[in-house]
């Protein structure tokens, strides 16, 4: 293909990546490094207060921000290095807690409490997601073709789903008064608070998060397995393979590319969790990282907001799903340069 | 050792039959091939052996034990697929290895099996390389291995030979012939290749529309087909058919007079081999012009229009003519097979 034509076909997508993923990210990188603050002035003002026969006047110092001739707030930028990463890592706190062996002590860091919480709610509903996606796939697979549609319908209906209204449904159905909570009470015979401690909380996210995500899973498995080769199952069966053997050694290993497919998409997505937090309003028990940026961007009572400190909670965030991607990308290139 | 004995057997799907009533005796030992053209049920025979496909009808039995209900791993058959269906994940001494993984043989005794099962098909050089590393003959040995390592009672073999090309099919089919004869395995082998039939078989089954046509040697297949659907299936070029009639044993046909025959009156078909008929300038029964003229190398291939059928006859290498020109071919007596022009059954013997 000529460069000209090339070019023509790939250059408006190149221009929009440019614009709206490459340039707002390196603008974040920046900021993560700079503090924008605006430029505050002390003025001398008298105050008079209307008095009997004399006014009563005093005269105080006020520090506010300094306005330009358009009266705009005047900014300035500094840069501060590693500060804002500092200030989000509080790494003095965390090695104060970590020599004093004091897990809650690191728990009090906004931080590593959220990371703590996304590392977990990324590494179990992972394999969760795998597995579940997996089992579907397989159930759609086996369906008689007469069935096939509607259940492939019906499990596909929690990933149709906007992500915080199902959030939501499931608080609704798990809270206090909710249906499933009495029943599970009736069922237990005891009182249940699901929404009082960080623990069930968590449970009841990772559920979520697996009750919608599985079917995306599974569509996609389900496409890889019309491809598995069915003289190959065949031949084991005579061979003597059993119904797991078939799917450990033939089906599994064949649908690979989509598992580590399936797992790089989901790894990207659940580190960024942040609808669960929103949909179980939970901030009060756990937190995430994502939802750590969004609370730094949140204008506080004066109406500032940390950008910067957001800013480098992004980067760490991205550093963060950078890292847990690199065994599966390795792998890919390994698959790819062993087939190539 | 295993004598297999199909009875009854049938496979419908609704309405449509693809294996109608087969009984057959298949002797220890014996290797016998199932031949037809595509959809004409050997397969299907053949996954029933195997515990793929359920019969509708009919017991299979393997040494005398009926087999229906078993599960394909309990049958102790061993089959070759014609798209190898091999496992791409692992190796090919993982291939040859799986049957024995799978079924729980002593792990001590595999890598001796594995290693005389690869020798046998010559395949010790690429042990450790993966099946998409290697040729389609290559392949195809892989899958003979896999199925010989566990020394099973039977081989069932589904056109193993049909994904090759057209000289690595010849030593492979060598190499299969070879096999055989050295394990001495009852062996079943789906082909549409007449000539794998005629090469390979002890006996020949023909097969067409879910139907048996006929049960016999290759020779007594090529030499007494009986009927018209196996003399023009097997032979390359396939028996000459030509529709006529009979009468006072002489039988008469466009451009066609052969007398003497031994049939009653009425439509027949005649038959004869092309390398049967002798083919002169004149003298013969069959007088026409010459349609096409084809020159084999060993033999030269003298074609003519008779009715709206193509017969063709063997010459000899020398002789050359022009398309157009009037030959006469003259068909020996006892070369001429007759068949019923209604049935296609055949008349005599």
């Amino acid at each position: 293909m000529k460069f000209k034509t090339f070019a023509a076909f790939v250059g408006p997508s190149v221009l929009m990546m440019l614009l709206f993923i490459a340039f707002p990210l390196v603008k974040v990188f920046w900021q993560s490094f700079n503090v924008t603050q605006p430029v505050y002035e002390t003025v001398e003002v008298e105050k008079c207060t209307p008095g009997f026969l004399t006014q009563i006047c005093t005269t105080e110092f006020q520090t506010i921000p300094q306005l330009d001739d358009n009266g705009d707030v005047v900014t300035r930028t500094t840069y501060v290095g590693l500060q804002s990463y500092r200030n989000v890592l509080e790494m003095e706190r965390f090695w104060t807690a970590a020599k004093a062996w004091s897990w809650s002590g690191i728990m009090t860091i906004d931080f590593w409490k959220a990371l703590r919480f996304t590392l977990m709610f990324t590494l179990v509903t992972l394999p969760l997601v795998v597995g579940v996606g997996l089992l579907i796939a397989l159930a759609i697979n086996n369906a008689a073709a007469a069935i096939r549609g509607p259940v492939i319908f019906v499990s596909l209906l929690p990933f149709i789903i906007t992500p915080v209204i199902g959030a939501l449904s499931i608080n609704w159905l798990f809270r206090g008064d909710g249906i499933l909570t009495a029943l599970l009470e009736h069922w237990l015979d005891r009182d249940l608070a699901l929404f009082a401690q960080a623990w069930t909380i968590e449970l009841m996210m990772m559920f979520y998060r697996v009750w919608h995500v599985a079917p995306f899973a599974a569509i996609i498995f389900y496409a890889g397995l019309q491809t598995v080769n069915q003289d190959s199952l065949e031949s084991a069966i005579i061979d003597g393979a059993t119904r797991w053997q078939r799917l450990r050694l033939i089906i599994v290993p064949h649908l690979m590319p989509l598992i580590i497919f399936v797992a790089i998409i989901h790894l990207m997505d659940t580190y960024r969790v942040f609808e669960e937090i929103v949909g179980f309003r939970s901030q009060g028990y756990v937190i995430s990282l994502q939802w750590l940026t969004y609370d730094f961007l949140t204008p506080d009572q004066a109406g500032n907001r940390s950008i910067s400190r957001a800013s480098a909670s992004a980067m760490l965030t991205m550093i963060g799903i950078a890292v847990l991607l690199v065994p599966l990308l390795k792998r890919t290139w390994r698959d790819h340069r062993g087939t190539s | 050792m295993a004598e297999i004995r199909l009875s009854g057997v049938t496979k419908r799907w609704g309405s449509f039959i693809g294996v109608d009533k087969f009984d057959l005796t298949i002797a220890d030992r014996e290797f016998l091939v199932l031949l037809g053209p595509s959809g004409c049920g050997k397969t299907t025979t053949m996954r029933m052996i195997a515990g793929l496909e359920d019969p509708t009808d009919g017991e299979i039995l393997i040494d005398g034990k009926v087999v229906n209900d078993l599960e394909p791993k309990d049958r102790d058959v061993a089959m070759v697929f014609q798209s190898y269906a091999l496992y791409p994940n692992l190796n090919v001494y993982e291939n040859i290895r799986f049957p024995l993984r799978v079924r729980g043989v002593d792990p001590a005794t595999h890598d001796e099996k594995v290693r005389r099962a690869s020798a046998m098909v010559e395949l010790d050089e690429f042990l450790h390389r993966k099946p998409a590393e290697l040729s389609g003959g290559q392949r195809q040995r892989v899958a003979l291995a896999r199925a010989i390592v566990r020394e099973p009672n039977v081989f069932l073999m589904d056109e193993p030979l049909s994904n090759l090309d057209a000289k690595l099919r010849v030593s492979t089919r060598a190499q299969i012939k070879n096999l055989s004869h050295e394990l001495a395995v009852t062996t079943i082998y789906v082909t549409h290749d007449q000539i794998e039939a005629m090469t390979l078989a002890d006996r020949v089954v023909v097969m067409e529309k879910g139907v048996v046509q006929q049960v016999g040697s290759p020779t007594e297949i090529y030499d007494k087909p009986a009927n018209t659907f196996v003399a023009s299936f097997i032979g390359s070029p396939a028996m000459n058919l030509i529709d006529g009639r009979a009468e006072g044993g002489v039988f008469r046909a466009d451009r066609t007079e052969i007398a003497n025959l031994p049939v009653g009156d009425g439509a027949v078909t005649l038959g004869f081999r092309a390398e049967d008929a002798v083919v002169a300038r004149d003298g013969g029964q069959i007088t026409a012009p010459i349609y096409t003229l084809e020159l084999l190398g060993d033999a030269t291939m003298v074609s003519v229009r008779i009715g709206g059928a193509l017969v063709s006859a063997k010459a000899d290498k020398t002789f050359r003519a022009e398309i157009g020109e009037m030959i006469s071919i003259r068909v020996p007596n006892e070369h001429c097979h007759l068949f019923d022009a209604r049935t296609g059954a055949r008349i005599g013997d």
